[in-house]
């Protein structure tokens, strides 16, 4: 067993450091590839953090997405503050929010705390749509990022997809996550045993609310330009929920799987990006149906293969 | 006193007509929550899809949208059955999350068909209805098109009152919604029960759907706006009566209108969404739910 670990934190680290070095040796196209994979993956896996292992499926992320984005286009342009501390000030606001939203929305359960989240983020869209300070409808240029180098924003996009896996990799095995699974086990059971339930989801909500904030002002660094309604949209939580289904709900790794599936079956279909939705949601709803713990899930249930061990032996 | 309510008649008028129009949106989706315990995230995608629907049957039959019900519903309550028998029901009893998730994912499927086969221009069911204005007295003007919406929409929530009062299947799927495995003691199939209510809420929809396209100008992607609406309407109205999902959505309608009265065109539905939230807050089983 120990064998077998020290090999696997080897092969963990060739995988990081070849992914460090690609700019190196890659082609523009495969660096793009593993930016956007980045990206995707930590957003994805934020979600999960919260519909896998806290038992909240929220469909309001985008909200958090737009404040990040909006935070670093602000600051960074009306401000001249640094890139970097934009972004992390994205984090901060978005934890700050879900800390205000977090009285009411935590009253909702199930399906009432899926379209309550949701229906914030649409709130958010029409305020922003309707604010001059942010430009309207027009939305923000966010020009400071045009002077980053392609690299930088690759680095930078790297290093929040790393973060994300260590995030929910050490949130798992701290108490906090032994808290969430003995929740998710038996929550009525957890609780008489001194969980407190209420703390635990609090506390992942509002670290996946920072975390997705910070991600979304790297993205806006790639994306350039910010408008309400595609940055307060349902698409950014619509491809969550299908990479983190597809990949497998409640591992680490779906998210990784369903990210790089996503990433290809997008750059593959890029110009018809109806279709490459059709695909995903016909793929996410036979999951469900045939294999719902998706694929990494599944494989996990047959072959009792994990890379990253949420336990602690 | 009097000139602000002179002031205010336009909107209390027009919100209360739109109300009617957001019942007969939220009734699909309340019945299908009642009775099956399931939110359909796809319910404002199966209106839209009714609007295309109907819009194909018009390139047809130019006639006015109105008579493309005929059409439309029935294939509605087929499309609906199907959903249900074939999807929704082999997931049934396994938690609240997998028939969210699948309802979410048909959501989409269903947004890029329509873009894939009607392109994004936007759409809208033309009738001489749409712009005509019927004078009340001579100091209130109304859209005719509103009025109809009302008319249609409390005529088709009355039938289904009566459908729901006196019919063996309208019981049978009270007893199913009420309780299930008494229900399947008494013979009957709840499966099933809960296929033919699916295919009564796609009507509905489809019913919907038309009003909508008559009314609005609709595209591949409006189905989640509705879907908004029809939840506010569902919260609002509270579960298990047909007259509180009307009222439900009276009371939405008013919200949406009195919003852009007050604070401009933009915030109609901003101040929706934050009744909606109110409500989710503080009496999520709604305001007139029984019990």
């Amino acid at each position: 067993m120990e064998f077998l670990r020290s090999r696997r934190l080897y092969g963990i680290i060739l995988v990081v450091l070849g992914l460090v070095s690609l700019p190196y040796w890659a082609s523009r196209y495969w660096i793009l590839v593993i930016l956007l994979f980045s990206l995707n993956l930590a957003l994805s896996q934020m979600w999960n953090l919260l519909a896998g292992y806290s038992g909240l499926i929220s469909l309001g992320q985008q909200a958090f997405i737009g404040l990040g984005g909006y935070t670093l286009g602000v600051f960074s342009i009306y401000y001249g503050l640094p890139i970097s501390l934009s972004i992390l000030i994205g984090g901060i606001i978005s934890v700050l929010f879900a800390l205000m939203i977090s009285a009411p929305i935590f009253r909702m359960r199930g399906v009432y705390f899926a379209i309550g989240t949701w229906t914030v983020a649409e709130v958010l869209r029409i305020l922003f749509s309707n604010w001059k300070y942010v430009g309207y409808g027009m939305g923000l240029f966010i020009k400071p990022a045009y002077k980053l180098s392609f690299n930088t924003i690759y680095y930078a996009a790297l290093a929040v997809g790393i973060a994300s896996v260590m995030v929910v990799y050490f949130i798992l095995r701290s108490k906090l996550g032994l808290g969430l699974m003995a929740i998710r086990d038996e929550e009525t059971a957890s609780e008489t045993l001194g969980v407190d339930i209420f703390r635990c989801k609090l506390n992942c909500f509002l670290i996946s609310a920072g975390m997705t904030g910070i991600v979304s002002g790297v993205l806006y660094l790639h994306n350039i330009f910010i408008q309400p309604y595609s940055a307060f949209g349902i698409d950014w939580t619509v491809r969550l929920v299908f990479i983190t289904i597809i990949g497998g709900i409640g591992t680490i790794e779906g998210p990784i799987v369903g990210s790089f599936l996503y990433v290809l079956l997008h750059q593959w279909l890029s110009e018809y990006p109806s279709v490459s939705l059709l695909i995903l949601g016909a793929i996410a709803i036979s999951v469900i149906l045939v294999a719902p713990k998706g694929i990494m899930g599944t494989i996990q249930e047959k072959l009792g293969f994990e890379i990253l061990s949420p336990r602690r032996k | 006193m009097l000139s602000i309510l002179n002031e205010l008649k336009v909107p209390i008028t027009n919100g209360l007509l739109l109300g009617g129009l957001y019942g007969i949106i939220g009734i699909g989706m309340s019945m299908i929550f009642g009775i099956v315990r399931l939110v359909n995230l796809a319910h404002g995608d199966l209106i839209i899809l009714a609007s295309y629907l109907s819009l194909v049957a018009m390139t047809f039959f130019p006639v006015n949208p109105l008579f493309t019900l005929i059409v439309v519903i029935p294939v509605m309550c087929i499309i609906g059955f199907i959903i249900q028998y074939c999807l929704l029901n082999r997931i049934l009893g396994k938690g609240m999350n997998p028939p969210l998730l699948i309802a979410f994912g048909l959501s989409i499927i269903l947004q890029n068909l329509l873009l894939l086969i009607f392109t994004p221009d936007a759409r809208t069911l033309l009738t001489s209805i749409s712009v005509k204005t019927i004078p009340l007295g001579n100091f209130l003007n109304i859209p005719l098109v509103y009025l109809v919406d009302f008319i249609v929409a409390l005529v088709s929530i009355a039938l289904l009152s009566r459908f729901f009062n006196r019919t063996y299947m309208g019981k049978a799927i009270r007893a199913a919604s009420d309780d299930e495995g008494a229900a399947q003691l008494m013979g009957i199939n709840t499966k099933t029960i809960y296929a033919f209510a699916m295919a009564l809420a796609s009507g509905t929809a489809g019913i919907a759907g038309i009003l909508v396209g008559m009314t609005f100008t609709f595209y591949p992607h409006t189905g989640p706006e509705y879907l908004i609406i029809a939840f506010g309407v569902v919260i609002i109205g509270g579960l298990g009566s047909l007259l509180g999902t009307f009222l439900g959505g009276l009371i939405l309608g008013l919200a949406q209108l009195l919003g852009a009265h007050f604070l401009g065109p933009g915030f109609q539905l901003l101040s929706g969404y934050l009744i909606l939230l109110i409500v989710l807050t503080f009496k999520p089983t709604g305001l007139f739910a029984k019990g």
